[in-house]
């Protein structure tokens, strides 16, 4: 148990880390959002007012803990720019597009990488293993704005398959069938990068796994190979993919800015970008707090399911 | 999630970094692959147009085609102009020229800077360790946890977006991917010997870092260099596609452009995207193929088991039979013969001893008969059969079933031949739950029972562990259970007591002897212990460079062996009835290549008493009797000449 309490001491650390350093840059920033707030005929007085009003007195320190008690909260102040909505509106407006794409990106990824890593691995040096590889390292080379511009042309414009911008996205629920249409290549894209990530590292731990002496014995006792890869390979090899999946969640959250604006759709990382070029911070602040949370959650969901997944980690950890 | 990240491939970088160190074989010299010069010419030719773009015939990147009436809006691409020209008439090509510039100045001093730095906080790290590393790590994941872009929107709302704000700034983010790199690499290092002699030799850290580190550390960090270089350029073009980047001319600005034309004028953007991608493909086809050179590269031999011409066929009445058997594994240095031509059969309630030192391609016969080989291009010639199946031709269904339920197998290291992540009882179930038709609770009850036949204490509880729980000893009777689930008739032992104490070995060997006397198993123990066989086995095989070079029944091998291999294998064993100051013979020099193995006898270069019919001609063998052995100048005949 030890090893998670240091564990999550380490991750709270990096949370406030994070959040701090954050809150310090947004300071640095020229201009003040309570003159901007109040308009260009407000008073001194007035000024003042909002700047108490917006929780914009005393020193740094002070404010960034005042910040923090109200963010455990949820409440990340007002929109400085879009009047009348706070910043955690704006957020849950926002938030389940951007978990969305990310959630069917992981999906597509992991469904694409690992039948593909096992019929690699299976046999190094095919047909199959030599072109998925290629493919991979192929795909390493494409950013999500190459390869979302060479999809939107092959699949929208010259097949017309999937249309190349999100507009007016329904529900999940309320539409399932035109919502996964307009998600489709915004998922395909951010996934694509992920499979070559994790198509590589899972071939080359399967392989590993494939020498070890417990896979000759399965052999020796007559299971079949389709057996012997899924109960008996697949689980040893799959804790750097676990890390993998768990730490590309940050990278993945970048990823899925760069789609959305891509495809226009309305996320989290549109929201922060216009937040960031109009300079309402409160919401810029907001979105750091809840990213990082989700990175720290996530960082110690691995270790935990690590823990699951490989008995001698876990009774090291008692 | 740092803008410059060696991401996740950067967790196997590391990885390898060490692999490279720690498999060293740095004198290696490899040939650079086309697809290197080309990568490289493709950069060449990156960095001479953006150097002489100005006296080079290309067009103003800024001029508007209405004023010129050169290139027309969203003109096609032609040799007037190579990528057409965009909605304003401009030349998208100079343009894709132009935006060449701040990719590689960028690229280049970020990292030069990134690189230094990172490299000196890793090899710091990696070298001091404690107090300084356990701080650089945090620090590190610290980094690595940062919302870099964010970090980068709020640095640029701050201090503008100049060249010298986004240098600084990819140079601070592309620290932790080389510090982790290095420290990685560093580590590994400082382990290896020739550190150690410089320290010992009273070099100082500094000195050590100095001139023995970094030399090595030099070329993993060189070739993170340019995919650390290609992930620049990535940075930047994402940062141009949400409008945040440089107010140059960029790739991702060009990009993010012709984004929206897409749907009616692609090459707008198709022709920037694809220059973008060839150059972050050449740099890490280059950075890839510098790895190449220290890492060597995996083992690309497909998995094949193939199957040549038949041999005699068996009675009937022995359980393993092997006929004339040949097993040689295709490698990329040349073919393996790593059994050649060995017959043996067993019958059920008898015990063969196979004997032979490392490499004599004793326990390819047991993979042979079970057809495991993990990732090999085998070929396996001749016959072998148990309980009268021929394991090499049969279907596979026949082939599994007769593994299942004939054979058991057990292995030379307990610690490696059970799966770490699965519970005893699931191991220990599963060959009878999926060759037979016993049901779970069936299947668990008999686990328990065999579980207590090995001598396990405390059965109960052990079934619901896993291997690590248990000791070596423990871990060896787990996979005897094993091997008896489905009451094998031949019971395949591979050096079962070499992994394990001394101690421990009597009591492994008697319960093996035991058990194959009680259930009337055919058993073929394979050891280099001579004195292993001697109570446990009714015959020996003695093998030498893939070959049986002597044959017969335990007692006779040893008391009149024959072939010198055998004597001097039989004078090797320390004896305890002969008086404490008798000398142990040693066997001097190495076993025969498998590869082109020695045309006459196997052992003449090794063999005391080798003339020259030895190198030339294999010695015959009636291998039809009792006691029959492979040489020209037995051991016995010439101690009758001397009586």
């Amino acid at each position: 148990m030890l090893i998670f309490v240091q564990r999550l001491g380490r991750l709270v650390f990096v949370f406030f880390v994070v959040t701090f350093v954050t809150f310090f840059l947004l300071d640095q920033a020229p201009g003040d959002p309570a003159e901007r707030f109040a308009g260009l005929n407000a008073t001194p007085e007035v000024i003042e007012g909002i700047r108490a009003e917006l929780g914009l007195n005393g020193s740094l320190i002070e404010r960034y803990l005042r910040w923090l008690g109200n963010a455990v909260r949820f409440d990340f102040g007002d929109s400085i720019v879009t009047r009348g909505f706070s910043s955690w509106d704006l957020i849950r407006e926002s938030l389940p597009k951007t978990l969305e794409l990310m959630v069917f990106a992981e999906i597509m990824a992991i469904g694409i990488a690992l039948p593909l890593a096992l019929a690699s691995a299976r046999r190094p040096g095919s047909f199959i293993d030599k072109a998925s590889s290629s493919t991979a390292f192929g795909l390493l080379a494409l950013p999500a704005f190459v390869l979302g511009i060479y999809m939107s042309f092959i699949f929208g414009v010259k097949l017309g398959w999937f249309p190349t911008i999100v507009d007016n996205l329904p529900g999940l629920n309320d539409d399932p069938l035109d919502n996964l249409r307009q998600m489709f290549l915004p998922s395909l894209t951010l996934a694509l990068n992920l499979v070559a990530v994790y198509l590589r590292l899972l071939r080359s731990d399967l392989i590993d796994t494939l020498q070890e002496d417990y896979v000759m014995l399965a052999q020796a006792r007559g299971l079949t190979e389709r057996r012997i890869m899924w109960r008996h390979v697949l689980r040893p090899s799959s804790l750097n993919f676990t890390t993998a999946v768990g730490l590309n969640i940050a990278g993945l959250i970048g990823g899925a800015f760069i789609i959305e604006v891509l495809f226009a759709i309305n996320g989290m990382g549109r929201l922060v970008i216009q937040s960031v070029i109009l300079e309402d911070f409160n919401v810029v602040a907001a979105v750091v707090a809840i990213l990082t949370v989700a990175y720290v959650m996530m960082n110690f969901l691995v270790d935990v399911l690590y823990s699951i997944l490989d008995p001698r980690i876990r009774h090291a950890a008692r | 999630m740092p803008l410059v990240e060696p991401g996740p491939t950067g967790l196997k970088t590391e990885a390898e970094a060490v692999a490279a160190i720690e498999g060293g074989n740095p004198g290696q010299n490899r040939r650079l692959s086309l697809t290197f010069w080309l990568s490289a010419g493709w950069i060449f030719a990156l960095v001479f147009l953006a150097l002489f773009r100005d006296v080079l015939p290309i067009r103003d990147p800024d001029e508007l085609g209405i004023r010129t009436r050169e290139v027309t809006k969203f003109e096609s691409p032609s040799w007037n102009a190579f990528f057409g020209g965009d909605g304003q008439g401009r030349d998208i090509f100079a343009r894709v020229v132009q935006g060449a510039r701040p990719a590689l100045i960028l690229g280049l001093t970020v990292t030069i800077i990134g690189g230094i730095l990172g490299s000196a906080v890793g090899v710091t790290s990696g070298y001091l360790r404690g107090k300084v590393d356990t701080i650089t790590t945090v620090f590190i994941d610290i980094a690595l946890a940062f919302p870099g872009l964010v970090l980068l929107i709020a640095v640029r709302a701050t201090f503008g977006n100049s060249m010298f704000v986004f240098i600084v700034l990819f140079s601070l983010t592309s620290i932790p991917g080389y510090a982790r790199i290095v420290r990685g690499a560093s580590f590994a290092l400082s382990e290896r010997d020739f550190v150690d002699a410089a320290a010992a030799m009273g070099a100082t850290k500094r000195r050590v870092i100095l001139r023995e580190l970094a030399p090595n550390i030099a070329l993993p960090v060189l070739s993170f260099a340019f995919i650390g270089f290609a992930l620049v350029i990535v940075a930047e073009g994402g940062l141009a596609f949400i409008g945040l980047s440089l107010d140059e001319i960029t790739w991702g600005k060009l990009i993010a452009d012709g984004a929206g034309d897409i749907g009616k004028h692609a090459h707008v953007a198709l022709f920037p995207a694809t220059v973008m991608f060839l150059t972050i493909l050449a740099f890490n086809l280059v950075g890839d193929s510098m790895r190449a050179l220290y890492s060597p590269r995996e083992v690309a031999t497909q998995r094949r088991l193939r199957v040549g011409p038949v041999a005699d066929t068996g009675s009937g009445d022995e359980v393993l039979y092997i006929d004339d058997l040949f097993t040689a594994l295709h490698t990329p240095s040349g073919d393996v013969h790593a059994v050649d031509g060995v017959s043996l059969s067993v019958k059920a309630g008898e015990a063969l001893g196979v004997v032979g030192e490392s490499g004599s391609g004793k326990t390819m016969i047991l993979r042979s008969i079970v057809g495991a080989f993990a990732l090999a291009d085998v070929t396996r010639t001749g016959t072998v059969e148990v309980t009268g199946v021929d394991m090499l031709r049969a279907e596979p269904a026949d082939i599994r079933h007769t593994l299942g339920t004939q054979i058991g197998m057990v292995s030379q290291n307990p610690l490696t031949a059970l799966n770490p992540v699965r519970l005893i009882e699931h191991q220990i179930t599963e060959p009878m739950l999926v060759h037979t038709n016993m049901s779970k609770s069936e299947a668990r009850a008999r686990a328990l029972e065999l579980m207590k036949q090995v001598g396990i204490p405390a059965p109960q509880r052990r079934l619901r562990e896993y291997p690590h729980q248990l000791s070596g000893g423990m871990r060896q009777r787990v996979t005897i259970a094993m091997a008896l689930a489905n009451e094998p008739a031949l019971l395949l032992a591979d050096e079962p007591t070499t992994a394990l104490d001394v101690t421990v070995q009597d009591q492994i060997l008697r319960l093996l002897s035991d058990l194959q006397r009680d259930r009337q198993m055919a058993m073929v123990l394979v050891t280099h212990d001579l004195a292993v066989v001697k109570g446990f086995t009714d015959r020996v095989a003695i093998v030498y460079g893939g070959e049986v070079i002597e044959s017969g029944p335990t007692e006779q091998i040893f008391t009149n062996p024959r072939h010198r291999y055998t004597v001097a294998l039989i004078q090797s064993m320390p004896d305890l009835d002969l008086p404490s100051h008798s000398e142990l013979t040693t066997i001097e020099g190495t076993p025969p290549s498998l590869i082109s193995p020695p045309r006459g006898c196997r052992f003449a270069a090794r063999c005391p008493a080798a003339q020259d019919i030895c190198n030339t001609t294999p010695a015959s063998a009636d291998e039809t009797s009792e006691h029959w052995f492979r040489c020209h100048f037995p051991a016995d005949d010439d101690a009758k000449e001397n009586v």
